[in-house]
């Protein structure tokens, strides 16, 4: 353990394992928009088409801008997505990320990249005023129950709690980065193959903003943000469990 | 952040009777899931009001608030603000006020154990501060945000 954090971190970390779970992850800014939310995304666009050549409204767009504003739910979410070969961009009227399309993870290298190329252009757009938040999100899905291959668990009087419908929720705290890691065994997820339930890990990372500016160490706050949830992930995982995951080192 | 996964966004607070008359001339609504802290520090360091006014600000000023259409609060501010709060301690019974500002920050305003005004300004760069009791007023940057909550404690 290291800094009172509670989940170890392993010596090594694996670079590649097979099957992946990653079914999504998303890189995330929030900040005050110097523009009109009507404006943001020609913008936005005008840096991205060529890369990100179709547009797709999302069903939230749908709903009143005031209403959208005033409710916490609502006011982070995307409205449009942006569509390329590897990778989706979104924009609402205060947050851009960038998200791998759904069960394609390309490995943190080609993601790196992408996030150096979108930062530029989302400097040369000029819409942010002040960074309000840096997140990095990574959600796996299991397609079997995986629970007890966690070293963490739920017990009742001592005896770990096993059931088929069991969610655990927590906040932890590495530095800065504040993550927010959830884990349940009861999840549907839609694949290629249709629904299916298993185990999902969820971990939501972010820098606030004191500790967060796009353009001088966003690049730097992503890299730190996927290396802690990359090291959380690993250290979660029971050593025999791992190892069905046929880990790849350097 | 959008994905496959809905949160939970089930109430973190249930509201006991003297809040529900906030919440329903706020249109209050629940924490945000990686801001339950945030929310607990602004009910038990500002009250139940000043909690409603921080909500307020955040979520009521929008893009373009005033006739001179000025930006929202800036996130700075407000987490230099958070910061400060879980630093500052105020005299016994005293619940601060809160304030927007012209510049998109937040004042916090309370009175010392003399009864003296003591007022802290959050901006999206640094923190400005003046006591009346000693007539000291200054600027400081956030990385002496901790130093100022323990000069400025009761």
């Amino acid at each position: 353990m290291s800094d009172g954090f509670p989940i170890p971190a392993p010596n090594r970390l694996p670079v590649r394992i097979d099957p992946c779970p990653i079914v999504e992850a998303i890189f995330e800014v929030r900040f005050t928009s110097k523009v009109p939310l009507a404006t943001l995304p020609g913008m936005l666009y005008a840096q991205i088409r060529e890369k990100y050549p179709q547009q797709k409204q999302l069903p939230v767009a749908q709903l009143p801008e005031q209403i959208r504003q005033q409710d916490p739910t609502l006011a982070n979410l995307p409205l449009l997505q942006f569509l390329g070969n590897d990778f989706l961009i979104q924009a609402g009227p205060s947050m851009v990320s960038l998200v791998t399309k759904p069960n394609e993870y390309p490995g943190w290298s080609a993601i790196h990249q992408e996030l150096e190329w979108f930062l530029e252009k989302l400097k040369l757009a000029d819409v942010v005023n002040e960074t309000e938040r840096i997140g990095v999100r990574y959600i796996d899905f299991f397609s079997t129950d995986v629970l007890n291959h966690f070293i963490m668990g739920l017990q009742v009087n001592g005896q770990p709690l096993t059931s088929s419908e069991c969610a655990m929720t927590t906040v932890l705290r590495q530095g800065a980065l504040a993550m927010r890691l959830q884990i349940t065994n009861s999840a549907i997820i839609g694949t290629k193959e249709g629904p299916k339930r298993g185990t999902v890990l969820d971990v939501d990372s972010w820098f606030s903003a004191l500790d967060a500016k796009v353009f001088e160490n966003g690049l730097q706050r992503f890299d730190e943000a996927h290396h802690t949830i990359k090291s959380l992930f690993f250290g979660l995982l029971k050593p025999e469990f791992l190892a069905t995951l046929n880990p790849e080192y350097k | 952040m959008n994905t496959a996964l809905n949160y939970d966004t089930r109430r973190e607070y249930d509201l006991t009777k003297d809040l529900q008359d906030l919440a329903s001339w706020t249109g209050l609504r629940p924490a945000m899931p990686s801001e339950t802290a945030r929310e607990e520090l602004l009910l038990r360091k500002l009250g139940p009001r000043g909690w409603g006014r921080v909500y307020h600000f955040r979520y009521f000023y929008s893009q373009g608030w005033s006739e001179d259409s000025r930006p929202p609060l800036s996130p700075r501010a407000l987490d230099a603000f958070t910061r400060f709060l879980e630093r500052i301690t105020f005299p016994s019974g005293v619940l601060p006020s809160v304030f927007l500002t012209d510049a998109s920050g937040l004042e916090l305003s309370w009175e010392d154990r003399s009864g003296q005004s003591v007022q802290v300004e959050f901006r999206s760069e640094s923190i400005e501060f003046y006591r009346a009791a000693s007539g000291e007023e200054g600027e400081v940057s956030f990385e002496q945000l901790e130093t100022l909550a323990t000069r400025l404690s009761a």
